[in-house]
């Protein structure tokens, strides 16, 4: 059963048919890579994966189960509610928490959590916070940024911010984990490094779908590459079907497109 | 009559400067909130409501708003509802809470939607995201507004003598009659006095939020 299927997802914003009928399926574990022109639908189809846009038709399922559908009596889309857990999400702009110290921004979701038990968390408070910070700890080594816990957001890089962006995401365990253009806001030499990081996170723990332009890293950690255009998936495969080999006509002009200058 | 005597009577004047003052914001900056919610609110005849409600707040005279609360409900009734001073205070919460809602949404609409969106994607309640996330950057751009607002607020509270309350102002008046004018320009030193401290305490609290840059 994989981990996570997608059915027939539209979306609709007015007029404009966004997403017109996406469908695949992702097993635990995998790295599903999504690339296609601008304006093809591939933010709008994570933000639907994460809840953040309600799609108009369609199905998610994760292990098997409806997380979202569309109600057949009521017609009216219905939201499992707790499933964001199970998801998470890179934005491309980082979007950290300014107020807060980077390790912070990675514990405040987590004790927020905890709390909501409040009763669990009256008795255990103590083990409850040393147990976050040491997993905070945890992460901020795995995207190497151990020194900066205390720094604030404004005060690193692009490319720190979007480790701690990362790190933050990977607190709450998501099953799987979103990357929306995750170094398309970074200066070329600030790349490298989150994609070095997204590279190593790659484990039987948790799947991953990252939106890119690059095209080699594409190459390098996907187990498969989706072509999306005008709102369908044009051409799925692995990544040498689909980067090396492509059959569409419009992945084939899209991997030749003459760099603009 | 000496300095010393004015003096004392400028400074019980004082007391109820101060007090109004003190009452108005403590009410003043929650309602503000909500009325400021109320004027975003999705559900589009509150929203409405709310903005004609603002624009009619703002769009009288405050002197006229006290005197009606005041008068008014003393002629529909036949004796007055509030007490002078729960009249006074009653406008300059209602009018100050209407000018704080419009500083509110200015803040809070120009937060990134980005933050919204991270704060949601990480499991937390639109309430959560609020309080945790949101407010504190608002308050933090919004430190230059209500610092403009609140020393205005003390000035105001001078329209209190439109329905006799003893103020500073009406207090150095009362010594008018005794062909005395220099209590009143004296008043001048206590309010310079009262907008500094504010000053130097929103000064400092610009400075306790600049830990960071946003
Ligand atoms: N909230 C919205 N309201 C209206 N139209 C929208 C909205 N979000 C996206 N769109 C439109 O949907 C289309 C697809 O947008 P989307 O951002 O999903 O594309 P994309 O593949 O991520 O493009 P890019 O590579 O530029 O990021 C675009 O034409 C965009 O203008
Ligand atoms: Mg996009």
């Amino acid at each position: 059963m994989p981990l996570l299927e997608v059915k027939d997802l539209r979306k609709s914003f007015g007029e404009t048919e966004v997403l017109k009928g996406v469908s695949f399926t992702l097993e635990g574990g995998e790295v599903l890579s999504i690339i296609g022109a601008s304006g093809g639908g591939k933010t709008t189809l994570l933000r639907c994966l994460n809840f953040l846009e309600t799609p108009d038709s369609g199905e998610i399922l994760v292990n098997g189960e409806r997380v979202f559908y569309i109600d057949e009596q009521t017609g009216k889309p219905v939201t499992v509610p707790g499933v964001q857990n199970i998801m998470g999400l890179v934005f491309q702009q980082f979007n950290l928490f300014p107020q807060y110290s980077v390790k912070e921004n990675l514990t405040l979701a987590p004790i927020l959590h905890a709390k909501s038990d409040k009763a669990k968390y009256r008795q255990n408070k103590k083990e409850i916070h040393d147990e976050i910070e040491q997993q905070a700890d945890e992460m901020l080594e795995m995207v190497g940024l151990s020194e900066k816990a205390d720094k604030y957001p404004c005060f690193l890089s692009g490319g720190q911010q979007q480790r701690v962006a990362i790190a933050r995401a990977l607190m709450l365990s998501p099953e799987v984990l979103c990357f929306d253009e995750p170094t398309s806001s970074l200066d070329p030499e600030l790349t490298g490094e989150v994609l070095k990081v997204i590279k190593d996170l790659k484990s039987p723990e948790r799947a991953m779908v990252v939106v890119t332009h690059e095209l080699e890293f594409a190459r390098a950690v996907s187990d498969k590459v989706i072509f999306m255009a005008d709102g369908v998936i044009d051409e799925m495969g692995t990544p040498d079907e689909v980067l090396v080999n492509p059959k569409s006509e419009k992945t084939i002009a899209f991997l030749n497109v003459p760099k603009g200058y | 009559m000496g300095f010393w005597e004015v003096t004392q009577s400028l400074i019980a004047g004082l007391g109820n400067t101060c007090l109004l003052f003190a009452l108005t914001l403590v009410l003043a900056l929650p309602l503000g909130l909500v009325i400021s919610f109320g004027s975003m609110s999705k559900f589009k005849p509150l929203a409405y409501l709310v903005k004609v409600f603002v624009w009619i707040i703002r769009g009288v005279p405050l002197m006229l708003q006290v005197i009606i609360i005041y008068y008014v409900p003393g002629m529909m009734f036949g004796t007055p509802i509030l007490s002078r001073f729960s009249a006074v205070v009653v406008a300059f919460v209602i009018n100050y809470a209407c000018y704080f809602s419009e500083i509110y949404r200015g803040g809070i609409e120009s937060i990134p939607k980005g933050q919204y969106e991270a704060g949601k994607v990480l499991g937390l309640t639109r309430t959560q995201v609020f309080f945790k996330i949101v407010l504190m950057q608002v308050v933090k751009r919004i430190m230059a507004p209500m610092s403009n607002e609140v020393i205005t607020l003390v000035k105001d509270t001078a329209l209190a003598r439109v329905i006799m309350i003893v103020e500073i102002i009406q207090a150095a008046q009362n010594f008018a009659a005794y062909g005395l004018m220099w209590p009143l320009f004296y008043t001048a030193v206590f309010y310079l006095a009262f907008v500094g401290i504010l000053t130097l305490l929103f000064g400092y609290l610009e400075k306790k939020l600049d830990y960071y840059k946003a």
